[in-house]
C-alpha cells in the first residue's frame, strides 16, 4: 500500500508540468549563477572555499541557495496541487491515509530535492570549470596530487570540499521539506514558497541567538554556503570564528525549527478532514 | 444500503443549521436523489456522509460509518463538486491522472485505461486535464471515483451545467449502476432531472427533509405539466382555453402557461379559431411540497413520536387508496404519509370497491424496491417479450385514448410496473381517464384542474363505475382493464385467469396491463401520458420533454412505433363516423376510443407540423 502511494506521488510529481520547468529553471539558474562566480575569481590558486562557492552557485542576498529553493517549490506544489485538485475528495478522511500521504509526499520530495541537489552540482561544476578564468590555478581543488594543504583523500575533513557539498545536498533536502510542511498549514502553495523562503530570515536570528548565548558559533561552512544576512551579525564578535565540528548544541540549534515545523504539521492534520 | 440518520450541521451564534436531522435510506438498486434548490444542504449532507465536515448524526454504509471502512474507495465512489470545475491539475494528462489516482486507491493503473473507456475519454486520454469541456471533466471525476470498483456512488450535482448529452450520458450510467445492484445517492437541483432520473427523490428544503417520496409520487406531486403558448394573440386564445377549462396564467410577454389542457388541443382550438401559434410546448415546472398539515417529515427512525401516531392512523385509513386509488407502491418501512391522500379518500374508495373483487391482496409485498428493480430489469434485459413487445402494438388504441384526455392535469403516476400483479395499481386510474376522453365536455365539467389527484380519482372513478355497471366484471387482478380494451380482445372477458393467477403469461396473452404501461415508461413523466407524436417517422427525441429514460427502453419505443403506424391505418376509416355522431357521452364504454385517438391524431398532425 505504502508502495503504491509513493508510486502515486511519483506519478503525480512527473506527470504535472510545473515539475519539469521548475528543475529546467533551478538548473539554468545555477549554472549562470556558477559561471559567473567562477569567471570572476581571482587570479592565482584556487582557495577550497571559493571552488564551494562557485559550485553551489551561492547568491548572497538570497536566503536559501537556489536548489533549496526549487526544492521547496517542488514540495509546495505536491501539497498544493492536492489541495486544489482533490482527485479523491474523500479518500484523505482518516488520519491514518493523510499522514501516510504526508509521508509519501515528502519521501518522494526529499528524493527529487536530493536529486536536484546532485544534479545542480554536476552542472555548476562544469559551468564553472568551464568558466573559469585562464589565469585560476584550480589544481588545488581538481587534482589531488597537487594538494598542498588539504589531502584530497580526506574531503569531508574540516576545510575540504566535501562537507560543504553535502551540507547544501542537505539543505535542497530541508528546503523541500520545508516547502511541503509549511505548504501543509497554510493549503496554498503559494504562500507555503514565500514562507519557505522567509523561514530562514525568521528563524536564523534565534538560532543565533542560542549558539551566542552557548557560546558557540556557526561552522564557517554553514556560513559559506548559506549566507545569512541578519543572525549573523549577532554572533559575529563571538571569540571563536572556526568552529567546524557539529556539537550538540549546533544540531538542535538547526533541528529544532524543524521539529517544530514537523510538529505543527502534524497537529494541524489531526484538526483535519482533508489534507 | 446506506442509512441516514439524524444528520445535522449546525452552526454557532443563531445562524440557521445548514441541515437538520436528515434521515433517510438508499437502498442497493435504486437510484435515490437528493433534491433542493441551491443551499438547501445537498452538499453539506453529503460531506457529513463521507465525514469531510464536522456535524451530527451517523451514516452507515453496510452498517459501517465512512471513517471505519477499511478502504472506502473500494466500496464508496465519491464524487464531490469542488469549486473548481477540473477533474485534476490542468497541466497533468488524463491517463496520468488516474493512474496516479489508481495508484493512491490501490488498483492496478490498468484500471484506469479501463475506466478511461468506460467513460468515453480514452480517445482524449492522453490530453491535458485544462484542456476538457466540462462533461469531460466530470466524466473524470466519475472515472477516478469509480476506480475502486466500489459498490457505492455518492455524487454530488454531477450533471451540474452539463449539456443535455452529458446529463443523459450521466442518467443512462447511474440507472444501469444501480441496476447492477449498486447504490447511488445523487444530488440534484432540477426535479425534471430527478423524476427522469431517481427511483426515490428526497427532497431537502432549507436544510430540513421536505419529502422521501418513491418518484412515482414525485412525479405526481410535484411536477405541474403546463403547456407554453406564444403568439401574437394570446389574449383571445387565453379567454377560450379559460371557457375549456383550462388555468391559464401570463408567462412573460406574449406568453401563456395552461395547465389543465394538453398541447394537442390548445393547438387544435387555435386552429379552430384561427389563432396563430408561435410556440406550443410543454414542461414541467416544480410545485412545492405541500402537505395539508404537519406531517412526518422523518423516516420514522428519528424518533419522532408524534410522527408513529399519525403514520399509523393514516394507514389504517388510507390503505385502500394506496394501493388501488393512486398506484403508489409505498414504502410501510419509511411511513411516509401520502400527502393528499386524504382528500383523494372520497373519491377513491368507489374504484377500490368496483375494479377489484376483493380488497388487497395480503400476499402483495408493496416494496419500492423490488418494483424498480424489476421495472428496469424489464426494460433492459426485456425477459418477457411477449408482453413487452407486442404490448404496444396492441396498445395504441389505450394509448391514443389516454392522449386524448382532457384533463392531464396533475399528472398520474406513470410508473412502468413490471408484469407482475402488483404493477396494477396504476391501471385503474388511466382507464377511466382515458374513457373519459369521450366525455370532454362533463370531463371538463368537473373541473379538473391541477389542484389534485382526488378530483382526478373522482373523475376516474365514473367510468369505471359505469363499466362495471354494465355488467362487466372485471377481475381484481385486472383492475386496469381498460373497459376500451375489452371489444377489442378477442377471447373476451370470460377468459380471463382469476387474481392469483396473473403473471407474466397471462400478461403476455392479454397485454392490456402491459401496454397501457409501455408508452408511460417510454414517456418518463407522466405529465403528459399522450405521446403526440405527430409523424410516425419522427424520432421521439424530438419531444420537447427530455425526461424520458434513454437508452433502456428503445426496443419498446421502436415495438410501440411500428405498432401505431400499423393500427392507425385500418382503425381510422372504420371508426370515424361513430365518433363524430357521439362525440361526449360519458359513461359509455371506450369502444370508440380508439378511433377517435387515431383521428385526433391524424388531426393534430396538422396542427403541429405548422408549429
Amino acid at each position: 500500500m505504502t508502495v503504491r502511494v509513493v508510486a502515486s506521488e511519483v506519478r503525480r510529481l512527473r506527470g504535472v508540468r510545473s515539475t519539469w520547468v521548475v528543475v529546467a529553471g533551478a538548473l539554468l539558474v545555477n549554472a549562470a549563477v556558477a559561471a559567473f562566480t567562477a569567471a570572476r575569481l581571482p587570479d592565482g590558486e584556487l582557495a577550497v572555499p571559493d571552488a564551494v562557492r562557485a559550485v553551489a552557485a551561492v547568491v548572497p542576498f538570497l536566503p536559501l541557495p537556489l536548489t533549496a529553493l526549487a526544492a521547496a517549490v517542488l514540495g509546495a506544489l505536491s501539497y498544493g496541487n492536492e489541495t486544489r485538485w482533490p482527485g479523491l475528495p474523500a479518500s484523505r478522511v482518516t488520519l491514518g491515509r493523510r499522514l501516510g500521504a504526508l509521508l509519501a509526499k515528502s519521501s518522494v520530495v526529499g528524493a527529487a530535492a536530493a536529486l536536484l541537489a546532485v544534479l545542480t552540482l554536476g552542472v555548476d561544476a562544469l559551468a564553472a570549470w568551464s568558466a573559469l578564468p585562464a589565469g585560476v590555478d584550480a589544481s588545488a581543488v581538481l587534482h589531488p596530487s597537487g594538494l598542498s594543504s588539504v589531502p584530497f583523500a580526506a574531503p569531508f575533513a574540516a576545510g575540504g570540499p566535501g562537507r560543504p557539498l553535502v551540507a547544501f545536498v542537505v539543505l535542497a533536502v530541508a528546503g523541500g521539506w520545508a516547502g511541503l510542511l509549511i505548504t501543509s498549514l497554510v493549503r496554498s502553495a503559494v504562500v507555503g514558497i514565500l514562507l519557505t523562503g522567509a523561514l530562514p530570515a525568521l528563524l536564523e536570528p534565534t538560532a543565533g541567538l542560542l549558539l551566542h548565548r552557548t557560546g558557540r558559533n556557526w561552522p564557517v561552512w554553514v556560513r559559506e554556503l548559506v549566507p545569512f544576512q541578519y543572525g549573523l551579525d549577532l554572533v559575529r564578535d563571538a571569540a571563536d570564528r572556526t568552529a567546524g565540528a557539529l556539537d550538540g548544541v549546533v544540531v538542535v540549534a538547526l533541528l529544532a525549527p524543524a521539529a517544530l515545523l514537523v510538529l505543527a504539521a502534524l497537529l494541524a492534520q489531526l484538526r483535519r478532514r482533508s489534507l | 444500503m446506506i442509512q441516514i440518520t439524524g444528520l445535522t450541521k449546525a452552526y454557532r451564534r443563531g445562524r440557521p443549521p445548514a441541515l437538520l436531522d436528515l434521515s433517510f435510506d438508499a437502498r442497493p438498486g435504486m437510484v435515490t436523489v437528493l433534491l433542493g434548490d441551491e443551499g438547501a444542504g445537498k452538499t453539506t449532507a453529503l460531506r457529513l456522509m463521507v465525514e469531510l465536515e464536522r456535524g451530527h448524526g451517523l451514516t452507515l454504509f453496510d452498517g459501517r460509518t465512512y471513517r471505519r471502512i477499511r478502504r472506502p474507495e473500494r466500496e464508496i465512489g465519491v464524487l464531490l463538486a469542488s469549486g473548481r470545475p477540473e477533474a485534476g491539475h490542468p497541466g497533468q494528462r488524463a491517463r496520468a491522472h488516474l493512474r496516479m489516482l489508481a495508484g493512491a486507491v490501490g488498483v492496478p493503473a490498468r484500471r484506469a485505461d479501463d475506466l478511461l473507456e468506460q467513460t468515453r475519454l480514452a480517445g482524449v486520454a492522453d490530453h491535458r486535464i485544462g484542456t476538457f469541456s466540462p462533461g469531460m471533466h466530470r466524466r473524470l471525476a466519475l472515472a477516478a471515483a469509480l476506480l475502486g470498483n466500489p459498490s457505492t456512488l455518492l455524487l454530488d450535482a454531477p450533471t451540474e451545467g452539463l449539456s443535455p448529452g452529458n446529463e443523459e450520458w450521466f442518467g443512462a450510467f447511474l440507472r444501469s449502476f444501480a441496476l447492477s445492484g449498486g447504490t447511488v445517492l445523487v444530488t440534484t437541483r432540477a426535479p425534471g432531472e430527478a423524476a427522469a432520473l431517481a427511483d426515490r427523490v428526497v427532497t431537502l428544503d432549507a436544510g430540513r427533509l421536505a419529502a422521501d417520496q418513491p418518484v412515482v409520487e414525485f412525479r405526481r406531486t410535484r411536477l405541474h405539466p403546463e403547456v407554453l403558448v406564444r403568439g401574437p394573440q394570446m389574449a383571445r386564445l387565453a379567454d377560450l382555453l379559460v371557457a375549456q377549462g383550462g388555468q391559464v396564467r401570463r408567462d412573460g410577454g406574449a406568453g401563456l402557461a395552461v395547465s389543465g389542457i394538453d398541447r394537442t388541443e390548445i393547438g387544435e382550438l387555435a386552429y379552430r379559431h384561427g389563432i396563430l401559434l408561435h410556440e406550443l410546448s410543454d414542461r414541467v415546472v416544480e410545485r412545492p411540497v405541500s402537505y395539508p398539515s404537519a406531517l412526518p417529515s422523518g423516516s420514522g427512525r428519528s424518533g419522532q413520536v408524534a410522527v408513529r401516531t399519525v403514520r399509523q392512523g393514516q394507514r389504517q385509513g388510507q390503505r385502500p387508496d394506496q394501493q388501488q386509488g393512486q398506484g403508489q407502491h409505498q414504502e410501510p418501512a419509511t411511513g411516509r404519509a401520502e400527502p393528499d391522500g386524504r382528500a383523494a379518500d372520497p373519491g377513491e374508495r368507489r374504484p377500490a370497491t368496483v375494479g377489484r373483487p376483493a380488497g388487497p391482496e395480503p400476499g402483495r409485498q408493496l416494496d419500492h424496491r423490488g418494483l424498480q428493480a424489476g421495472r428496469w430489469a424489464a426494460a433492459a434485459l426485456a425477459p418477457n417479450p411477449p408482453a413487452q413487445v407486442q404490448a404496444p402494438s396492441r396498445a395504441q388504441g389505450q394509448v391514443q385514448q389516454v392522449q386524448a384526455a382532457p384533463v392531464p392535469a396533475p399528472t398520474p403516476p406513470v410508473q412502468a410496473p413490471p408484469p407482475i400483479p402488483a404493477s396494477t395499481v396504476d391501471l385503474t386510474r388511466r382507464t377511466p381517464r382515458g374513457a373519459s376522453a369521450l366525455s370532454r365536455s362533463t370531463a371538463r365539467a368537473t373541473g379538473t384542474g391541477a389542484t389534485g389527484t382526488g378530483v382526478t380519482g373522482t373523475g376516474a372513478a365514473e367510468p369505471t363505475a359505469a363499466e362495471a355497471a354494465a355488467g362487466a366484471e372485471v377481475p381484481g387482478a385486472e383492475p386496469g382493464a381498460p373497459g376500451g380494451e375489452r371489444p377489442a380482445r378477442p377471447d373476451g372477458v370470460g377468459a380471463l385467469p382469476g387474481p392469483g393467477t396473473v403473471d407474466a403469461e397471462h400478461l403476455a396473452a392479454n397485454p392490456t396491463d402491459a401496454e397501457l404501461l409501455t408508452p408511460a415508461r417510454i414517456r418518463g413523466v407522466g405529465h403528459q401520458p399522450a405521446p403526440v407524436r405527430p409523424f410516425p417517422g419522427r424520432p421521439w427525441s424530438a419531444e420537447p420533454t427530455g425526461l424520458r429514460p434513454s437508452g433502456r427502453t428503445e426496443h419498446t419505443e421502436r415495438a410501440e412505433r411500428t405498432g401505431r403506424t400499423e393500427q392507425a391505418g385500418p382503425a381510422e376509416p372504420v371508426r370515424r363516423p361513430r365518433e363524430s355522431g357521439e362525440p361526449g357521452e360519458p359513461g359509455e364504454p371506450a369502444e370508440p376510443v380508439d378511433p377517435q385517438g387515431t383521428a385526433r391524431r391524424s388531426a393534430v398532425g396538422d396542427e403541429d407540423g405548422s408549429e
